[in-house]
């Protein structure tokens, strides 16, 4: 009898896990791009190994980002800014952190397209900030995909420089692709 | 002889304009770092995850940014958004190991093969992450 009721207890403990592990999504194969528009010069650089999780029952969203791990076009321009503007060997990663504030809206089991808001805190040379995004979430089939465009800017992470504001924009724009596998 | 002369000093000329023009100029922003020209630390898979897990800092200090050369077995090859194989070498710790991002896709490679290959270490995550990467074996 005490064994049924432990193999009861351990199968109920079983599908207690599965099921909350329905709820997370990740990948780590996130992409990030950053792109810097002035009249001068654009500049921009990509990212594809970011590592991302979505709790689709609480909504919160995460990523982090290895700051080595940006490929520019320009050998040169990767140099500096690993070296001088963002010190990615004394500051190697970002973070964000953030929950998506209008869940009810969206229903990861249904097909479609929904938009989304993202609220959370950016983590960049090891200065947080407060960040909002809006996006999109894709839900397809069971997999789901989020996109987003956002902006931030650079004197909020202290990044600094006589080349910011002038070949190098005030403000960022971040995008963000991440398919969930 | 006078003609001689400024046809040296000419052609000198030259050729250093396009030197600086060269190194000063085009190399820096044009040369593309290139794994395949760079001699990689040599390590395995589960070596590598162990050095990082142990301490990240003094393992960020050696491998960050270095060329490095990892044998490992592949536990799983998928293509990434863009296409590129994307492998997970292998470690001892079920929940940690190598990702690396090939420079150019290869279906071919499948779970259980054991490859060496080689990439630019950009640090540690919930693995030890390396791009641009190019199997060497």
């Amino acid at each position: 009898m005490l064994k049924h009721i432990i193999i009861a207890l351990f199968l109920m403990g079983a599908i207690n896990t599965t099921t909350t592990a329905q709820n997370l999504h990740s990948t780590k194969a996130a992409k990030i791009r950053f792109f810097s528009s002035l009249a001068a010069e654009d500049i921009e650089a990509t990212n594809s190994q970011a590592v991302s999780k979505l709790d689709t029952k609480t909504g919160a969203i995460n990523f982090i980002v290895l700051i080595k791990g940006f490929v520019f076009e320009n050998e040169l321009m990767q140099k500096h800014f690993n070296e001088e503007y963002m010190e990615s060997t004394k500051f190697p990663k970002s973070e964000f952190k953030g929950l998506i504030t209008n869940l009810s809206a969206i229903n990861f089991s249904k097909n479609g397209s929904y938009p989304a808001i993202v609220s959370g805190s950016l983590s960049i040379r090891g200065i947080s900030q407060p960040v909002k995004a809006t996006g999109s979430i894709i839900v397809a089939n069971g997999k789901i995909s989020v996109k987003s465009i956002f902006k931030i800017k650079v004197v909020d992470f202290g990044i600094t420089g006589s080349d910011i504001g002038k070949s190098i924009a005030n403000e960022l724009e971040i995008t963000v692709t991440s398919q969930y596998d | 002889m006078k003609k001689k002369i400024l046809v040296a000093t000419l052609s000198i000329l030259i050729t250093a304009v396009i030197g600086v023009w060269f190194f000063v100029f085009y190399k820096p922003t044009h040369f593309k770092r290139d794994v395949a020209d760079e001699k990689g630390i040599s390590i395995s898979a589960p070596d590598l995850v162990k050095a990082f897990q142990e301490n990240e800092t003094a393992a960020n200090t050696t491998y960050l940014d270095k060329s490095v050369e990892i044998k490992g077995e592949i536990v799983e090859a998928k293509p990434d958004q863009s296409g590129l194989t994307m492998l997970t070498l292998k470690s001892n710790d079920a929940m940690a190991g190598v990702l690396c991002t090939l420079k150019s896709a290869d279906p071919t490679l499948k779970p259980g093969q054991t490859i060496t290959v080689k990439g630019i270490c950009t640090g540690f995550l919930s693995d030890v992450v390396l791009k641009e990467a190019i199997i060497v074996k």
